[in-house]
């Protein structure tokens, strides 16, 4: 889990934010997988949970608000 | 405080019999400066008729991705006392039951943290709680959450389940077939991950009615709609049947000719009911309450797909599973669900509910997948199109 963790870092760091099904898909692991290791990252406080229009995962601490973001 | 404006277009809203958000938004206008630019923003927005909100940005409590919605003014400088206006969605107690004392807590820490502005309830079903900013989403979560004597969960919100909602069931109405708000609790708790952390394509919804009224048109508010209803046969009393009509209550009139399928009967004297024909709309029980009584092998039918207009327009859910036996632990229609929302999260496209997948995909699939077998109650629309489209091996061709 904690490989898994890093890489879902890893990947979270080079983009703005990101569907866990695509992350999944990127980095080759299983999409349930990496729900769980969301989860635990997001109650460590090293992701965010974002929802604009629909929800994405995020690097915490990235300022995503309407008018001040700039993506990627 | 900004100075209070005036608001013509927006008191057009207070005139007539009915209640107004406009009257009770200026009432908190008096303590609350948020409330105050509320009103100043919305009287511009009728004036330039386009919302002054955006939508999003990164809001929400430490682990969570659910219960809270991102709002920010586009305006701020007119309007800064609504420059962020967050709204928080708590997990409301099953059937909207509260004591004084709950909302009286919830209310005490919303004007200590919010805007003082409530709207019980949204669509959703959760008690919602309007306006506040940012820095202030984790300190009320965290008294909300740790309330002594009735501490509240955060709702659903973004690509989660949505907090499940049910009818006020058992406890009030002589109708309800099933215990909604037990299945409610019940089904909020097994599934609380999913309440609090999108992993979806897209929004989940489940709406509990405790028979086919549905009087929380659960059939149109969710893609896993819950009804209660029986199999056996509807209970008549003929004496009270008689005494009805010795009233003058027309019986032909209001509850014969109405009935959908035409499946009952009247001869003067004794009412006969085709059974086997019967839809359990519930029309005839809800005239003749008295004489007519729901069967005693109760359970509920299971709808998917409904859902409001983004990709396919407006859609109303259909039967899946015409009876199911609801009983705790609920085990069947947990795994019921649990299949069902992995099918959907391997296959749906972003923003792609569980009903617009079933039709872009075909509704044997999804049979397939979760291991239904195709049954006449299956159909999109009663009596008009057939749904499922049978695999070629299972076909016999002449």
């Amino acid at each position: 889990m904690e490989e898994l963790k890093a890489k879902i870092l890893e990947y979270l760091a080079g983009v703005s934010k990101e569907k866990p099904r695509v992350i999944a898909e990127k980095i080759g692991a299983n999409k349930k997988e990496v729900d769980k290791a969301c989860s635990e990252l997001a109650k460590e406080g090293k992701i965010e949970y974002l929802y604009i229009g629909t929800s994405y995962v995020t690097l915490a601490g990235r300022d995503h608000t309407p008018g001040k973001i700039k993506e990627e | 405080m900004t100075e209070a404006k005036k608001t013509p277009l927006l008191d057009e809203l207070e005139k007539g019999p009915w209640p107004s958000f406009v009257t009770e938004i200026k009432k908190a206008a008096a303590n609350s400066p948020s409330a105050q630019d509320l009103l100043g923003q919305l009287e511009l927005s009728y004036e330039d008729k386009r919302g002054h909100w955006k939508h999003g940005g990164l809001v929400g409590v430490m682990g969570y991705g659910g219960g809270v919605i991102g709002r920010y003014s586009d305006i701020p400088e007119q309007f800064p006392n609504v420059e962020m206006f967050h709204t928080i969605r708590l997990n409301q107690p099953s059937g909207w039951y509260y004591n004084t004392k709950a909302l009286r807590q919830i209310c005490d820490l919303w004007e200590k943290y919010g805007s003082g502005l409530t709207n019980l309830h949204g669509s959703t079903g959760d008690l919602v709680l309007l306006g506040t900013r940012t820095e202030n989403l984790q300190p009320f979560f965290d008294e909300v959450s740790n309330l002594e004597e009735h501490p509240f969960d955060l709702g659903g919100s973004g690509s989660n389940l949505r907090t499940p909602s049910c009818c006020a069931g058992p406890a009030r109405c002589e109708f309800a077939l099933i215990d909604t708000t037990d299945l409610c609790h019940d089904l909020t708790n097994e599934f609380q991950d999913y309440l609090h952390r999108p992993m979806w394509p897209y929004k989940s919804k489940i709406k509990i009615s405790g028979c086919p009224n549905d009087c929380v048109a659960s059939i149109a508010r969710s893609d896993f709609s819950i009804q209660g209803t029986w199999r056996d046969d509807i209970k008549i009393d003929q004496e009270a049947v008689r005494a009805y009509v010795a009233e003058g209550f027309d019986i032909q009139g209001l509850v014969i000719d109405k009935c959908p399928t035409k499946c009952m009967s009247w001869d003067g004297n004794e009412l006969t009911i085709d059974n086997a024909n019967c839809t359990r709309c519930m029309h005839c029980i809800n005239k003749m309450c008295k004489a007519l009584r729901p069967g005693d092998d109760r359970g509920a039918t299971i709808l998917i797909g409904g859902k409001a207009p983004i990709l396919q327009g407006a859609m109303m859910g259909w039967v899946i599973i015409p009876f199911m036996k609801l009983e705790p632990p609920y085990t069947e229609l947990k795994e019921f669900l649990e299949k069902a929302w992995e099918w959907w999260d391997e296959n749906g496209k972003t923003r792609e509910r569980i009903g617009e997948l079933i039709l872009r995909l075909g509704m044997r699939n999804f049979l397939r997948a979760v291991g239904l077998e195709p049954v006449p109650q299956m159909v999109n629309a009663p009596r008009a199109n057939p749904f499922f489209f049978w695999w070629p091996e299972e076909t016999v061709q002449d």
